[in-house]
């Protein structure tokens, strides 16, 4: 990793992965929970390719933003934060970034053990990951499921600890992240 | 996940109606066959939220009499038991099966038979009716007709539209999500007929 001093506020770029995947990520709860309560359809396999795409999509910029992170250092936490704290921080991003690759990785291959092709917009399709079988169908779809509340408890803390930050703390931990703010330098 | 759709059917043959003079030529020159349903395949691909899926059909006969010099006298004639299709995933299966595709509660099965064999660059086209979901239309196909010890083979391909059949009513008409073409391949393995 580049031994480059650290920046003060998170460049466009990191904005832009991580709002973009952000709204993604909502996108996906909001398709998946919609579709859920559908009996099988048309307007479920309507929703679910929706939701297969943009998961593709989070896939493809997961694979992006990691390498872009390995050779970008993100800005220092406070320097107020305690150990815990800064524990806390580093193992939730971490979580994040695990979950970037697993939750598109399990959907993915939840639709090849269903031998149901994942098309990308109809632009193209992708490769099938594992040989057709229920059984591994249904252990995937459980372990997909499972790991999206993990991912919808990971994003509370995420934001919880955010607005901790901006409005307890007082700190840059938040406007650092948002576009079209200015960060008070800390010295 | 389970929803889907599909699909479409089809098979082969054709009616030897052999006009006139030529018919007691054809009827010497031309080799009855059946089917070794075991080897052959009858294999449809469509495209479900825009991506490709295949089914097969596991039950089917066909009846084939065919000489490669006695086209007015060949013919293919292919039954198809709708039921038994077989796409891999069995809520894909049921939709297929129900009302809304393929209904077999109401139609179990599919035909097609030639009704004229030409010659190709390639191989044979012929074209050929099939009656698939209640609704008979031409459906034309390319094929190749290949001799080898204890029979022959006769490997080809078409393309369909499934809603020109009907196959697809309610949501299912909709081509958004589920194709309207369906391209058709099959295989036969053939014996002749002792």
């Amino acid at each position: 990793m580049p031994n480059q001093s650290s920046p003060t506020r998170y460049s466009a770029v990191a904005q832009g992965f991580h709002w973009i995947i952000a709204g993604l990520i909502v996108t996906q709860f909001t398709l998946a929970w919609m579709a859920d309560d559908l009996p099988v359809g048309m307007h479920k396999l309507a929703l679910l390719a929706r939701h297969k795409s943009f998961g593709m999509t989070v896939l493809m910029l997961a694979v992006l933003r990691l390498l872009w992170r390995l050779f970008n250092r993100p800005p220092e936490l406070p320097a107020g934060m305690s150990k815990t704290e800064r524990l806390l921080a580093k193992g939730t991003h971490v979580l994040f970034y695990i979950l970037l690759f697993a939750m598109p990785l399990t959907g993915w291959m939840m639709s090849s053990a269903k031998n149901y092709s994942v098309s990308w917009f109809g632009r193209f399709t992708w490769p099938n990951l594992i040989g057709q079988n229920e059984q591994t169908f249904e252990l995937l779809r459980t372990t997909h499921r499972s790991l999206s509340w993990l991912l919808f408890g990971v994003a509370i803390l995420h934001i919880l600890a955010a607005l901790k930050h901006h409005f307890w703390s007082k700190d840059d931990v938040l406007t650092r992240m948002l576009p079209f703010t200015k960060s008070e330098k800390r010295s | 996940m389970k929803r889907i759709i599909v699909a479409a059917a089809t098979a082969i043959l054709l009616s030897g109606v052999t006009g006139g003079k030529g018919a007691a030529v054809a009827a010497d020159n031309v080799a009855s066959y059946s089917t070794d349903v075991q080897q052959s395949r009858l294999e449809f691909t469509g495209v479900q939220a825009g991506a490709e899926f295949k089914g097969v059909f596991h039950k089917f006969t066909a009846a084939v009499e065919f000489a490669p010099d006695a086209l007015t006298g060949s013919h293919i004639d292919v039954q198809i038991d709708m039921n038994s299709v077989d796409s891999t995933d069995k809520d894909r299966d049921t939709t297929i099966r129900g009302k809304d595709v393929f209904d077999v509660a109401h139609m179990p099965a599919a035909h097609y038979v030639t009704k004229t064999i030409t010659k190709t660059a390639a191989g044979f086209s012929a074209v050929g009716s099939l009656t698939l979901h209640g609704v008979t239309k031409d459906v034309p196909i390319d094929f190749q007709f290949t001799s080898m010890a204890g029979g022959a083979k006769l490997a080809g391909s078409a393309k369909l539209n499934r809603l020109d059949f009907g196959v697809g009513q309610g949501d299912w008409k909709s081509t958004e999500w589920v194709g309207d073409a369906v391209k058709i391949s099959f295989s036969l393995v053939l014996k002749p007929k002792s």
